[in-house]
C-alpha cells in the first residue's frame, strides 16, 4: 500500500485540540474482518469462565423402591416400599416420576472448558481490534458514537493519571462518549428468569472500553464506577471484551501509548509480531477490493463469454391450430388463403338461390278454410252435448214421475 | 458537490468504468439489433417458402383425387375395373391396456411406438411391418388413414421427439431444427411426407411422438372380437377414419 491511513491523537482536556496529527494506523486495523473466526473463538472462549455444577448424585434415588411387576393392575415403574405414609407405593426413580431423579443427571466432570488454537485466538483478537476502527460496525453493535470526533478514538496518555471519577466522567462527556454511558444507564433492566435470585439481578449493556498501556495507571479506579465502561491493558486485550457476544465493533478509547503498542503486539504485514511469538497478521483474500474496476477491466472482459440468451424452442402452451386461427397461421401461412377461398366458395354457391317468398293469398285462403272447419266442429260438439243433456233430463224426470206416482 | 459537477461538465470527463461499460453495452445492443433484423428477414423468406410448398401440395392432392375419380369413371365407361394402388400407409391404434401381455406382443407394440392404450402411430406398409402388425393384431385396430385424418392428427395431437423429450409442434422451428436437413421445413411438408410415404418417411415418422388419443366418443363395439366378427381389433381398412375422428 502506498498510502497509509492516518489517525489524530486528541488532547485529554480539549476534544477540539489535537496533540499529535497524522499518526499512521497500526497494521492490525487493516486485518480482514473475519466474523466467522470471531464467532467460533468466542463461543468456545466464553465457556472457559464456567464453574462446575451438578445435581446431587443421590437426588431422587434415596429409596428402596422396587417394581411390583405385572399382574397388579399398575404400571411397572419402581414403587416406594413400606407403608404408613402417602409416599409408599408411589412411583420413584424414573425421570417421569414425581420426586424421581432427572434423566442423565449432570455430573461435575462435564467438559466445561474448551481449548482453541492459539493462532485462531490471535486472529480473532486482531479482527476484533480492526472492527473497533470501522464506524458502521461500531454503530451496528449499538454504541452511541455520533458525537465522537474520531473512530478509532486515540487520546493522549494524560487520562492514565486520572484518579477521580468526576475527571473520568467529564472526559467522557468531552469526547461524546457519555451518550454511550447514558445508554447503559437507561437500559439497565431486571433480568428475566431465576438468575435474578442467583446474583444476576440486572442486565447491563456494554459501554466504551478504555485501553491503556502503563501498568501503574490509576485510571482503572477512576473509570471503575462508571456504568458500562470497562478498562483493560493493551497487553491483555480480551476477545470477550472486544467483541462481546461474538459481535464485532466495540467502542474503544485508546491511549496514545496503547495505540502505539499495537504494532509490537500484533506485528505488521512486513514484520511478524514481537510479543506474540511467530504470529503474522492474517492476509486478505482480495488485494484489490474495487470489484467494479476488476469486472470492467480489459483483462476480464476479453475472456468473458457473451451473455446467454434464453432460446425458447416452442411456445409454452400448445394451442389447437384446427380451432385457433393464429396458431394455424403460425404453422401454415397458406391456411389464411385457404380459409378465404372456402368462405368465398360458400358465398358463390348460395348466390343463385332466391329467397322463398310466402304466398299471402294462399295463406288467407287456408286460414279461412281452417276457420270454417273449426266452426263446424264447434257446432257439432255443442249439439252433441246438448242432446246428451236433454236425454238425461228426460230420463230423470220420467223416473221422478214414476216415483211420485208410487 | 455542485461545483464538482460543474467541473466535470466543463472538463467532459467520464469515469473509466462507466466509459468502458457504455462502449460495451452499445456494441452488444447493436449486435442484437443486427441479429434481429437478419432473423426477421430470414423468417420472411421462410414463410414465403412454406406458403409456396403448401400451395403446391394442395394442387398435388387435388390432382391425385381428380386422377382417381377420372380413372374410376373411365373404367366404368369402358366396362372394366380400376383397382387403386394398395395403401402404403397404415394408422395403428392400440386398443388393449398393459396388463397380462405376451412378452413378444409387448415388445412388438413397443417397437410400433404403441406403449399406451389409445396410442396411435403411422406405419409404412411392407413385409416386415405387416408381420409385426399380424403379431399384435388382437391388441390393435388399424386401417388406411385419409388425408384429413392425418392432417388433424398432426395439427391437433402432433408432438415431436427432440432429445428424447416430447415437444409440442407449436411452430415450424421445431420441425426445421430436426428435419430441416432432409428437406422438411414446415408442418405441411411433414404431412405431405407422411401421406405420400416419401423418401424421408422414416425420419418424419421417427420425429413424431405417438399420438395420444382419447377413448372414442360412442365407444367401441366389442374389443374382445375382431372387426370382422362384429368387434374391434384388426384391419378395418378405411373405417379407421371414422374411429379416429371419434378419438381425436
Amino acid at each position: 500500500m502506498t498510502s497509509v491511513p492516518l489517525v489524530s491523537v486528541f488532547s485529554a482536556d480539549d476534544s477540539t485540540k489535537v496533540t499529535a496529527k497524522h499518526i499512521p494506523l497500526p497494521a492490525v486495523f487493516q486485518t480482514p474482518i473475519r466474523p466467522d473466526i470471531v464467532s467460533f473463538v468466542h463461543t468456545n472462549i466464553a465457556k472457559n469462565r464456567r464453574q462446575a455444577h451438578a445435581v446431587n448424585p443421590q437426588a431422587g434415588m434415596q429409596h428402596s423402591a422396587e417394581s411390583w411387576g405385572t399382574g397388579r393392575a399398575v404400571a411397572r415403574i419402581p414403587r416406594v416400599s413400606g407403608s404408613g405414609t402417602h409416599r409408599s407405593g408411589q412411583a420413584a426413580f424414573g425421570n417421569q416420576c414425581r420426586k424421581g431423579r432427572m434423566s442423565l443427571p449432570i455430573k461435575v466432570w462435564r467438559r466445561w472448558h474448551r481449548r482453541v488454537n492459539i493462532k485462531q485466538k490471535r486472529h480473532a483478537a486482531a479482527t476484533a481490534v480492526a472492527a473497533t476502527g470501522i464506524v458502521p460496525l461500531v454503530l451496528a453493535r449499538g454504541h452511541r458514537i455520533s458525537q465522537v470526533p474520531q473512530i478509532p478514538l486515540v487520546v493522549e496518555d494524560k487520562i492514565e493519571s486520572y484518579e477521580k471519577t468526576t475527571d473520568a466522567l467529564n472526559f467522557l462527556k468531552r469526547f461524546g462518549a457519555f451518550e454511550d454511558v447514558q445508554k447503559v444507564v437507561s437500559t439497565k433492566v431486571v433480568r428475566a428468569g431465576i438468575s435474578k435470585q442467583r446474583g444476576k439481578k440486572y442486565r447491563v449493556r456494554k459501554g466504551p472500553l478504555v485501553v491503556y498501556f502503563n501498568e501503574n495507571a490509576k485510571l482503572l479506579k477512576a473509570f471503575r464506577n462508571v456504568p458500562g465502561v470497562e478498562v483493560v491493558n493493551v497487553t491483555r486485550l480480551n476477545l470477550l471484551q472486544l467483541a462481546p457476544g461474538g459481535q464485532l465493533g466495540r467502542f474503544v478509547i485508546w491511549t496514545q501509548s496503547a495505540f502505539a503498542h499495537l504494532d509490537k503486539l500484533f506485528g505488521t504485514y512486513r514484520y511478524a509480531s514481537v510479543l506474540k511469538d511467530g504470529y503474522q497478521l492474517l492476509r486478505p483474500l482480495l488485494t484489490n477490493p474495487d470489484l467494479a474496476r476488476i469486472i470492467n477491466s480489459n483483462q476480464v472482459q476479453e475472456k468473458v463469454q457473451p451473455a446467454k440468451t434464453t432460446k425458447v424452442l416452442h411456445e409454452v402452451q400448445k394451442k389447437n391450430p384446427l380451432k385457433n386461427t393464429k396458431a394455424m397461421d403460425r404453422l401454415n401461412p397458406y391456411a389464411k388463403k385457404q380459409r378465404a377461398a372456402a368462405t368465398a366458395a360458400i358465398k358463390a354457391n348460395t348466390k343463385g338461390t332466391k329467397k322463398i317468398k310466402k304466398n299471402k293469398a294462399l295463406k288467407k285462403a287456408s286460414r279461412a278454410a281452417f276457420n270454417k272447419v273449426s266452426a263446424a266442429l264447434n257446432d257439432a260438439t255443442k249439439a252433441a252435448v246438448q242432446e246428451e243433456q236433454d236425454i238425461k233430463v228426460k230420463y230423470f224426470s220420467v223416473q221422478k214421475g214414476a216415483a211420485q206416482a208410487e | 458537490m455542485s461545483q464538482k459537477k460543474q467541473q466535470m461538465q466543463v472538463e467532459q470527463k467520464v469515469p473509466e468504468n462507466v466509459a468502458k461499460k457504455t462502449q460495451r453495452d452499445t456494441k452488444l445492443r447493436d449486435a442484437v439489433a443486427k441479429r434481429r433484423t437478419e432473423r426477421l428477414a430470414a423468417n420472411k423468406t421462410r414463410r414465403a417458402q412454406w406458403e409456396k410448398s403448401a400451395q403446391a401440395y394442395e394442387a398435388e392432392y387435388k390432382a391425385a383425387d381428380k386422377s382417381l375419380v377420372d380413372n374410376l369413371r373411365k373404367a366404368k365407361t369402358e366396362g372394366g375395373f380400376y383397382v387403386p394402388a394398395e395403401a402404403k400407409l397404415i394408422l395403428v391404434v392400440r386398443i388393449r391396456g398393459i396388463n397380462t401381455l405376451n412378452p413378444q406382443v409387448r415388445q412388438t407394440l413397443r417397437l410400433l411406438k404403441l406403449r399406451q392404450l389409445h396410442n396411435a402411430a403411422f406405419v409404412r406398409v411392407n413385409k416386415a411391418t405387416i408381420e409385426m402388425i399380424r403379431k399384435v393384431e388382437p391388441y390393435v385396430t388399424y386401417g388406411y388413414p385419409s388425408r384429413t385424418v392425418i392432417k388433424n392428427l398432426v395439427y391437433k395431437r402432433g408432438y415431436a421427439k427432440i432429445n428424447g423429450q416430447r415437444i409440442p409442434i407449436t411452430n415450424n422451428n421445431v420441425i426445421e431444427q430436426s428435419l430441416g436437413k432432409v428437406g422438411i421445413h414446415s408442418v405441411e411438408d411433414l404431412i405431405h411426407e407422411i401421406t405420400t410415404v416419401g423418401p424421408h418417411f422414416k425420419e418424419a415418422n421417427r420425429f413424431l411422438w405417438a399420438f395420444k388419443l382419447r377413448g372414442p366418443r360412442g365407444g367401441f363395439i366389442a374389443k374382445r372380437r375382431s372387426f370382422i366378427n362384429q368387434g374391434d381389433w384388426g384391419n378395418r381398412e378405411d373405417l379407421i377414419n371414422d374411429l379416429v375422428k371419434r378419438m381425436i
